[in-house]
């Protein structure tokens, strides 16, 4: 130790050098699943788009936004029970649910339409605290807790929709699920959106834009607080966090509650794209499911403790372009599931890939 | 700087293509139609639409939902063996089939990127009944026919093809009263499908409208869920609790319903029931013995109605907006092998393909053919 104290002033540049480097390969470790999720995606994305007739134009990327928000919030939602090793099967029926309380609510008036978002976010997240108590309280282990809520949400949603319809407004609808300028010019802002400085952005979809801002507004700030590193440290070590003295139930109770908000948030999104709610079971089930395999694609450890609810954006991309595809190749229909099947075996066997290169097989089971 | 002239271009793109659109739209005309017999409009009320005509030939996209039963497979199947046939392969150009598994943002945005590569039909069965308000908006500003099937809209705005399933009901007693000849009275079982669904229900309610008019029969009901494990269970229970039935109407699932008479030597009664081979087989052996069957179907041949649809309204020519398709039906004295059903094909594969009216006939080896080709 001394040693060191005295030859401090020499060694201190190289040593604060080699501890950047490490920190910048470790970093990059750490985020290897997202990298490689996002290079798949990329790769898949840019493809796809380099031979659609109408490639790389605002039209495209609307619509490819409006195809992958409501799933893009549901794994984000799935992200959250997986960092502490859980699984939420109940972020479709949330989803689902919300859309059906968006069908009913978000119409007439500006303040009736502002009320009604208040409740439908309030409500998504409400069902995700039930969530929560269920887990905290029940002792039960989410999965079985989730699947039981699961039911009841859905029973809720075919109450307030036996048969699909309702209405959501309309100018809204066709404001969030289209450009910019669209959006602009729909509720006649910025010189019905042909102001000069608005050009730049004029044909960013809305959808990406709300993604965004959901990510810096509640997930970037969620994940710096202590109730979000100790969701993390649950995950790895839920006695040492416990030993550690982090609030373990409020972690628990604050990570399922985001899952119901983000979930009621898609939900939301998805009634407005459809301007209608339908409680529809399987689609609640296919989003679940996705939601998982876009968490596990985006580099989330089901184990927990690693992984990020922007990974799990990414998964969803992922999951969306393969099929993007089929839309463009001579792809025979029946075969589509299994070329699908086939791109998501290689995308999560990725993950898998650093095993070869541990040196102790020890290492596996850190 | 190159940024900058992309974005440029970008929003220039959009500028264009937003100004070009929000100008066609299909008219709402006066009927009647081209083929009034294969497109024959719902009701007196049906109005007609027509769209500006487009030169042939045209690119055409299937946009399926859920698969993973017989019934969709075989559709998927029959599209792209009909697209093949003489004188409609020249009037396509392409023929794009995908599945969007139930999920409704995925098939908008599959309808949605199709209007967008230029396509100019989009045939679909619908996951969901309503919430196609944006995609029917841009069709129209990009004059794209859109012509959902079987899983039909709740909405005036599009060209839809179906089956009238009251018909289906109404036809299938019409045909039993007949056979019972002058017999008005007994136990009849009526096999019902999947309960909840509006083809169920309608089904039900056409068949009870005239059996219950014309005579005092007394009608025993099982839920057989339009399956054939499922129909084979309920009419073996339905035949060990009331013994002896007069005649059977069942909606899906025939086939077990028929295996289930058998089993428990329950003796042949004029029977009506759904298109699949096996039933259609099974009545072509026993039809002597008593076993007086009537085949109905909600084909997955449809789709070719639908497509036969979608070029025509591309043509230019007036159309109606809920097309009622001749139901595809044969009974015991019309049945003929290899040409309504096939005796050395699987009990699954529904037979029901030909639509006279229409001039469609996707025959088996087809649709098989297509099978091979598909999975090799």
């Amino acid at each position: 130790m001394a040693d060191v104290a005295l030859t401090s002033d020499a060694a201190e540049p190289l040593e604060k050098a080699q501890r950047r480097r490490w920190g910048f390969g470790a970093r990059m470790r750490q985020h290897a699943g997202i990298l490689g999720g996002l290079a798949l995606f990329l790769a898949l994305y840019l493809f796809y788009q380099a031979n659609h007739p109408r490639g790389f134009t605002g039209q495209i990327l609307i619509q490819n936004a409006n195809e992958a928000f409501a799933l893009a919030l549901v794994s984000m939602a799935q992200t959250v029970p997986v960092l502490m090793a859980g699984l939420d099967l109940s972020v479709g029926a949330v989803m689902t649910l919300v859309g059906c309380i968006a069908s009913h609510l978000v119409n007439g008036s500006p303040a009736e339409i502002a009320f009604g978002i208040v409740i439908c976010i309030a409500s998504g997240a409400a069902c995700g605290f039930a969530n929560g108590c269920v887990v905290v309280y029940g002792r039960i282990q989410p999965i079985i807790a989730t699947l039981a809520t699961s039911a009841i949400y859905m029973g809720f949603a075919l109450i307030l929709r036996p048969t699909p319809g309702g209405k959501v407004h309309e100018d809204l609808s066709w404001a969030v699920t289209s450009d910019v300028r669209e959006f602009a010019a729909t509720f006649g802002l910025f010189s019905d959106g042909e102001a000069v400085w608005l050009q730049p952005f004029a044909w960013i979809p809305v959808p990406l834009i709300l993604l965004a801002l959901i990510i810096l507004l509640v997930w970037v700030p969620f994940t710096r607080s202590v109730t979000g590193r100790t969701v993390y440290a649950i995950g790895s070590a839920e006695g040492a966090a416990y030993m550690s003295g982090l609030p373990i139930n409020r972690a628990k109770l604050a990570a399922f509650t985001l899952a119901g908000l983000f979930a009621g948030l898609g939900g939301l999104f998805l009634a407005l794209q459809t301007s209608s709610g339908n409680a529809d079971i399987p689609q609640a089930g296919a989003y679940t499911l996705n939601s998982i395999a876009a968490v596990v694609i985006g580099g989330t450890s089901l184990v927990g403790g690693s992984g990020s609810a922007i990974g799990s954006v990414i998964g969803a991309l992922v999951l969306r372009t393969i099929s993007f595809n089929f839309r463009i190749f001579d792809v025979a229909p029946l075969l589509q599931p299994l070329f699908e099947g086939l791109v998501l075996l290689a995308a999560v066997s990725l993950g898998g890939l650093k095993l070869l290169r541990l040196r102790n097989k020890l290492e596996v089971f850190r | 700087m190159t940024r900058v002239a992309r974005l440029s271009a970008l929003a220039l793109t959009g500028f264009l293509l937003s100004s070009v659109a929000a100008v066609a739209a299909p008219k709402s005309v006066s009927g009647p139609g081209p083929d009034p017999n294969c497109f024959k409009p719902w009701n007196a009320q049906t109005k007609y639409m027509q769209w500006d005509k487009k030169p042939g030939p045209y690119r055409i996209a299937v946009v399926n939902g859920f698969v993973g039963n017989t019934w969709r497979i075989q559709m998927i199947q029959t599209a792209k063996a009909f697209a093949e046939q003489a004188g409609i392969k020249d009037k396509i150009k392409e023929l794009k089939v995908v599945s969007t598994g139930t999920d409704v943002a995925a098939q908008l945005g599959a309808m949605e990127d199709f209007i967008n590569q230029g396509f100019d039909a989009i045939i679909t069965i619908a996951v969901a009944p309503d919430g196609f308000d944006r995609v029917i908006r841009l069709a129209d500003r990009n004059n794209v026919v859109i012509v959902p099937f079987d899983n039909v809209l709740d909405t005036d705005k599009v060209m839809q093809v179906n089956e009238d399933q009251l018909e289906i009901g109404r036809s299938s007693a019409r045909f039993l009263l007949k056979e019972l000849g002058q017999k008005r009275d007994g136990k009849i079982l009526e096999v019902r499908g999947l309960p909840g669904n509006s083809v169920d229900r309608d089904r039900h309610l056409g068949f009870r409208e005239l059996m219950e008019k014309e005579g005092k029969f007394q009608i025993v009901e099982v839920v057989g869920n339009w399956d054939d494990g499922t129909a084979q269970k309920a009419t073996a229970d339905a035949l060990a609790v009331h013994g002896k039935f007069e005649a059977v109407f069942t909606q899906g699932g025939s086939t077990g319903s028929v295996r289930a008479m058998m089993d428990a030597k329950h003796p042949f009664v004029p029977m009506a029931g759904e298109g699949e081979n096996g039933y259609r087989k099974l009545i072509a052996k026993h039809a002597g013995d008593g076993l007086k069957g009537y085949s109905y179907s909600q084909s997955p041949g449809l789709v070719s109605i639908s497509m036969k649809a979608a070029i025509s309204a591309l043509e230019g020519n007036p159309m109606p907006q809920l097309i009622s398709v001749p139901i595809p039906a044969v009974d015991y004295t019309t049945l003929k092998d290899n040409v309504n059903f096939w005796s050395n094909l699987t009990d699954n594969f529904f037979a029901a393909n030909e639509f006279p009216a229409c001039g469609v006939n996707v025959t088996a080896p087809e649709i098989m053919a297509k099978d091979a080709k598909n999975t090799q």
